[in-house]
């Protein structure tokens, strides 16, 4: 399987800046200083403040927010000339699993991932069906996404992403909204994963799983290297 | 924000005939209904108002096949209330009882009989259906599938919006502000922009707005299958 294969994403001197849409501002935000970096480790964290930065690179990683100056590559694809490929290669999972999951119930978000596959209908609907049951969901599989907790959502909202099997997957701080029992169900799922992950959390806990961690601070790297260091420098750097 | 999923017509899992009659046949039936409403007074309005009254009576006894839920009936009824009060009056007046009685019941039957659609066909199965109808346009250009997804978007944004309603009044009257149309309007649009935002990006990055690809050898696709 190609997923346990090495991945790797690489950012040369990939920069954001954002034009103010208020004309009398003053000129273009810098909200991500040009980067350089090779990402091929399993598991990597990327921790910071709010408004540090966090997003913005992880968004640089499947094509959502184009650098403005430099390249990103992922296994040799550039985002920018090959915004398609690289999104089936790049799985999403945002913070606000409800923004993320688009169909009235479980099973049929699943069922619109599966929809690339073009399968007979019963077959798409069995194998949605299969994939909620790896996750335990198979008994909310037609309830109302609304009435399911933040946890079963957030479950809900990775298989939706993980069903068309990426091989890398990069999550926007996937337990800010969870409660702690579900933050550890999610340890756990991402700790099985074949993926590559790469993900921006403010739980030192999950940072720690990581084998590698980045420290943003106003929109550059602050620190890169093991998790223990890392979060000791971003606790200095909170002060 | 809280969704309020059960404001919303949506699918009711049972199986009623309803629920097992193809897709197309119900599309079929409540066709009829509507034309018949439609359609009957031109004959007269007697005769007009007496089909309407038949249809009605099916369509609530439709309700009952498909063992639908009584207040389910009644919200749709009521959603409408005001406004049937409203045509009723005047068409009372400006035509006479039996004309605002005919009237009244052919929204009231076609209201229903889509109710009873809506609730016995899973919302995918309703999606397949529409991009069915709509594949013989794609040589025109049309893209059935994106718009069936477009339909499913909105189905699904409109608890959303609800819901953005209800917190926005209850966070004005929170600062004593039910009053005040600003508060109670202006951050509905502004919810409802970010989550239309949201929801984008979060197709975007999902792939499904994305052209099909060609050949599966485009480079760095996940593991093959
Ligand atoms: N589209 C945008 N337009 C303007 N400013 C933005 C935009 N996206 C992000 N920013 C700004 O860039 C900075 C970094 O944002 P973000 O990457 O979301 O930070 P984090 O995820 O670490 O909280 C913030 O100051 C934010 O306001
Ligand atoms: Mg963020």
């Amino acid at each position: 399987m190609s997923a346990s294969a090495r991945q790797s994403i690489v950012l040369s001197a990939a920069g954001v800046d954002i034009v103010p849409a208020d004309a009398a501002a003053a000129g273009p935000k810098t909200i991500l200083k040009p980067l350089t970096l090779e990402l091929a480790e399993q598991r990597i964290a990327v921790i910071g403040a709010n408004g540090s930065g966090k997003s913005t690179l992880l968004r640089l990683l499947n094509g959502l927010v184009l650098p403005s100056t430099g390249s990103v590559r992922v296994n040799g694809l550039d985002t920018a000339a090959d915004g398609a490929a690289v999104r089936r290669t790049v799985g999403f999972v945002f913070t606000d699993p409800l923004s993320q999951l688009v169909m009235p119930t479980p099973v049929e978000d699943v069922e619109l991932s599966l929809r690339r596959l073009k399968l007979p209908k019963k077959e798409r609907r069995a194998r949605a069906l299969d994939i909620l049951a790896g996750y335990r969901l198979a008994h909310l599989a037609g309830n109302s996404i609304y009435e399911l907790s933040g946890g079963e959502r957030q479950m809900v909202a990775l298989a939706t992403v993980l069903a068309v099997e990426p091989s890398i997957l990069v999550l926007d701080e996937p337990s800010t909204l969870l409660d702690l029992r579900n933050t550890r169900l999610l340890r756990e799922r991402l700790a099985s994963l074949p993926q590559q992950v790469v993900m921006s959390t403010h739980d030192l806990d999950l940072a720690a799983d990581c084998g590698r961690v980045l420290v943003v601070d106003d929109a550059g790297i602050a620190f890169d290297g093991p998790p223990d260091d890392a979060v000791a420098r971003y606790r200095a750097l909170v002060g | 924000m809280r969704g309020h999923a059960h404001l919303v017509a949506g699918y009711i899992p049972g199986r009623s005939p309803f629920h097992r009659m193809p897709l197309w046949v119900k599309a079929v039936l409540l066709l009829l209904v509507a034309v018949l409403c439609l359609a009957s007074p031109a004959v007269s309005v007697p005769a007009g108002a007496a089909v309407t009254t038949a249809v009605l009576l099916a369509a609530v006894a439709s309700h009952g096949v498909a063992r639908l839920p009584w207040g389910r009936l009644w919200r749709a009824v009521k959603l409408m209330l005001v406004f049937l009060v409203l045509i009723a009056a005047y068409q009372w007046w400006e035509h006479g009882a039996l004309v605002a009685w005919q009237v009244v019941a052919a929204i009231v039957a076609t209201v229903l009989a889509s109710n009873v659609l809506t609730a016995t066909t899973p919302v995918d199965e309703l999606l397949d259906g529409l991009a069915a109808m709509v594949r013989p346009l794609e040589r025109f250009g049309a893209d059935p599938e994106r718009f069936s997804l477009t339909v499913a978007l909105m189905l699904r944004s409109i608890p959303f919006v609800i819901g953005a309603f209800s917190d926005v009044r209850d966070a004005a009257r929170a600062r004593g502000l039910e009053r005040n149309l600003l508060a109670r309007s202006l951050p509905v649009v502004i919810a409802t922009v970010g989550y239309a935002r949201a929801t984008g990006e979060a197709l975007v990055a999902r792939g499904l707005g994305d052209p099909e690809p060609d050949d599966d050898a485009s480079g760095g696709t996940g593991p093959g299958r």
